[in-house]
């Protein structure tokens, strides 16, 4: 771990602030307070008023959210409280301007704002974990659309299941001139290259897209985003919040060596229609049935089919001169991919109904790999 | 449920009774199956009093004059498949119990085969004419009590017992015979000084609760009183299919009880694969020293019959449960893959390991399928032997 930053302030907390600054504090580190009830100061949000400005932070020990709210600071001091019920009596505060006050002898803090007031038990802050230092780490900076716009369009191939950590996370990797983003779940793998300008730093992390979705979440405004990746960490740096996430250990998979470098069919379709039909026809690809492509004479035919429940098919015209292929994929998968590809038209690369597939756009720069379902019979 | 229309049939001493059908020399003498360990003894070797699970060493001590066989576990299969379409040819409900046993209800035959009695007869002469094998049946109301009377009838016997001496032919057994009564519990009772079904009838239930707690209790109280209403449930489709193994009681390190699941996932994959299954939810079993067990079970994105990804979320089970192991030391680890659904539609998924992919799985299969189970194995088991692989059920 990465020393503590900040030493925790010894007074009372008293301070001011505006009920919209501190909603917007409290947004963005909200997503950082633990769910699970086992460790229950994780649940809590550490507020320190220092140096004149107020802190929040919370953590769920494996990501970090933390930011600054513009506040006058009567008395220096920090506290730890319930981060859930703070966000929604913020939420629903009558006035603009809220006060927060620790009762250090009650173990309280006071929230007030008009004439409502609340009282909040409070944790103690001794007990919240040392969250990682972002000084001392080599930071670079990145152009903020570039990065968001890789993740949003490689994150979701990251694997849920928990089983194979490795998948869960995004490959980041910088070379010179460009940023590489990698993510698969197995089933199906998004890679985007995307170029940079001016320098770029040397580094590699798998992240875990759940770190990058918020990210996306809190990165609002601003040209640049900072980062920086310190020993077990990545850190993230917005205008005026912070996201350190662990990074996660182990070998990403070499997927370079799986996506063929050879196909037997590019078939050319207009993305914005694919998608349309494979929306409409995935209402009958229930419980992981398979959507069915079929290419022949010059058209592609999608179909569904699932057993007590019905069917449905849609065709649209394809350049397709060769034998007949079929080939099934699941609906959602197929969906992601159309729908992240981008631009006017999706060029469908084949080889055979148990072969990966391709999708890409217009340029080469972006790949989605979907592997096919067996299909029946 | 008035009439006596349950048959238990069990094939006696069946894998030694499979080697002395296609060995006329082994005919009449003992003979013992197994490398190490006798996993079969034929009636002339049980005479002498050896029993199964035993060392063939001791067992040569105790029979000197034993025949020691191989196992031959794809000719048990094959018998095992032949005996069982005796059974369904007898009876329109089938509970397989083993590769060996099964309950048939016959109600509803009568008509056109005749009594249970004639039907179980029939049977009987029907497996040794087309299988070659030597079969024992029970008949009774139920089907705990079928059981108890196909063991009593054993070897090569048919027996019968009507409703209204039900407790007459019951309680004046042994309580061994009880299903549920092994030596531990057959102890214990003993120790009070009961030694017959009879007087565990006379006990009162929570007097067998307090003897041998709440489950072995309640259940032995039931069968003495011959109170059983399970009926005979034809194997449906499977909901699971698992394999599990016993360590030996030898302290073991992880990467022993690895080497074991590696083993296991092996097997259990190639009979989803064999059946046409895929299954999402990973169960791993564990039992440790002190015979208390946990199972931990994972839940996949996608059903799989790959034996990597099988393999994959059953070591993540594991090294969950390292910290209990470290503890409390394991005796029998299990895998079972569950949510089973068809494996006609599969999603197929990236070979990341290029030794592992749906291709290899099915070339290893084939290899198999033509050459046996031990024709190709996993390097980490290469010293370890195959454990005692009982043949299984064909998977529905």
């Amino acid at each position: 771990m990465i020393e503590a930053e900040a030493v925790v302030a010894a007074g009372t907390l008293k301070t001011t602030c505006s009920r919209d600054d501190l909603l917007r504090g409290l947004g963005i580190v909200s997503r950082g307070v633990s769910t699970r009830t086992t460790v229950q100061i994780l649940a809590g949000i550490l507020l320190d008023a220092t140096g004149g400005k107020l802190s929040l932070a919370a953590t769920d020990m494996e990501l970090s959210l933390r930011t600054t709210v513009e506040a006058k600071i009567e008395s220096e001091g920090s506290v730890v409280v319930p981060g859930r019920l703070l966000l929604d009596i913020a939420r629903l505060l009558p006035e603009t301007e809220v006060s927060l006050e620790h009762r250090l002898e009650e173990a309280v803090v006071e929230v007030r704002c008009g004439s409502a007031s609340y009282r909040l038990h409070t944790y103690n802050p001794e007990d919240f974990p040392r969250l990682p230092d972002t000084q001392g780490v080599e930071l670079h900076e990145v152009d903020r659309g570039t990065l968001l716009e890789t993740v949003a369009r490689v994150s979701r191939s990251a694997s849920r299941d928990e089983s194979r950590p490795v998948l869960t996370g995004v490959l980041v990797h910088f070379e010179p001139g460009k940023l590489v983003m990698a993510a698969t779940d197995s089933y199906r793998l998004s890679v985007k290259e995307t170029s940079l300008e001016g320098s770029v730093p040397e580094l590699e992390a798998i992240v875990p897209a759940r770190a990058l979705g918020e990210l996306a979440r809190i990165a609002g405004e601003g040209e640049k985003i900072v980062l920086g990746v310190h020993e077990n960490q990545v850190v993230f740096g917005t205008g005026d919040a912070w996201l350190t996430t662990r990074r996660i250990d182990g070998q990403f998979p070499n997927y370079k060596q799986l996506v063929p470098d050879a196909f037997e069919h590019e078939v050319p379709l207009p993305r914005e229609e694919l998608l349309d039909v494979v929306r409409r026809v995935s209402v009958m690809a229930q419980r992981n049935s398979p959507l069915r492509l079929r290419f022949a004479d010059g058209e592609l035919v999608v179909s569904a089919q699932t057993q007590d429940v019905g069917e449905a098919r849609e065709s649209l015209p394809a350049s397709f001169g060769a034998e007949a292929l079929e080939i099934g994929f699941n609906a959602e998968f197929l969906r992601d991919g159309v729908d992240s590809v981008g631009g006017e038209t999706v060029r469908l690369k084949l080889i055979s109904p148990l072969r990966p597939a391709v999708l890409q756009g217009e340029g080469d720069d972006f790949l989605y790999l979907i592997m096919p379902i067996r299909l029946a019979g | 449920m008035d009439k006596a229309t349950i048959l238990h049939a069990d094939v006696d001493a069946f894998f030694a009774a499979v080697e002395q059908r296609d060995d006329p020399r082994l005919r009449g003498r003992p003979v013992l199956v197994g490398a190490w360990v006798v996993l079969a003894a034929s009636y002339e070797a049980k005479a002498r009093g050896v029993d199964t699970p035993m060392g063939v060493a001791r067992a040569l001590r105790l029979c000197p004059n034993a025949v020691v066989v191989e196992p031959r576990m794809s000719a048990y299969s094959e018998a095992s498949k032949a005996v069982y379409e005796v059974f369904d040819d007898t009876a329109p409900l089938v509970e397989g119990l083993s590769i060996d046993e099964a309950f048939l209800d016959v109600r509803g035959v009568r008509r056109l085969s005749g009594t249970p009695v004639e039907v179980a007869a029939q049977l009987r002469r029907d497996v040794r004419d087309r299988v070659g094998l030597p079969i024992t049946v029970g008949i009774a109301r139920t089907k705990f009590l079928a059981k108890v009377a196909s063991g009593v009838a054993k070897p090569d016997g048919l027996l019968a017992v009507s409703p209204e001496r039900e407790l007459a032919f019951l309680h004046p057994l042994p309580v061994e015979r009880l299903w549920g009564v092994g030596r531990v519990t057959a102890a214990k009772l003993h120790g009070r000084g009961i030694r017959t079904v009879g007087e565990v009838a006379r006990l009162a239930e929570p007097e067998l609760v307090s003897l041998l707690g709440r489950a072995s209790g309640r259940q032995l109280h039931a069968l003495a009183h011959n109170r059983d209403p399970r009926t005979v449930r034809p194997n449906r489709r499977r909901g699971s299919i698992g394999a599990q193994r016993a360590l030996g009681r030898r302290p073991k390190t992880l990467a022993d009880i690895d080497a074991a699941l590696v083993g296991l996932v092996d097997r259990v994959a190639r009979r989803m694969r064999a059946a046409g299954r895929v299954g999402r939810t990973v169960v791993l079993r564990l039992r440790f020293d002190d015979f208390s067990r946990v199972t931990r079970s994972h839940t996949l994105p996608y059903p799989t019959s790959s034996t990597q990804a099988i393999l994959t979320a059953a070591r993540a089970l594991l090294a969950t449960a390292a910290p209990l192991i470290e503890l409390r030391g394991s005796t029998l680890v299990g895998v079972a893959v569950g949510n089973l659904g068809d494996g006609r539609a599969v999603q197929l998924a990236l070979p990341f390991d290029p030794h592992s992919s749906d291709a290899l799985d099915a070339a290893v299969d084939e290899v198999r399928q033509r050459f046996g189970a031990p024709a190709i194995t996993r390097a980490v088991l290469l010293d370890r032997g195959p454990g005692l692989a009982m043949p299984v059920l064909p998977d529905a």
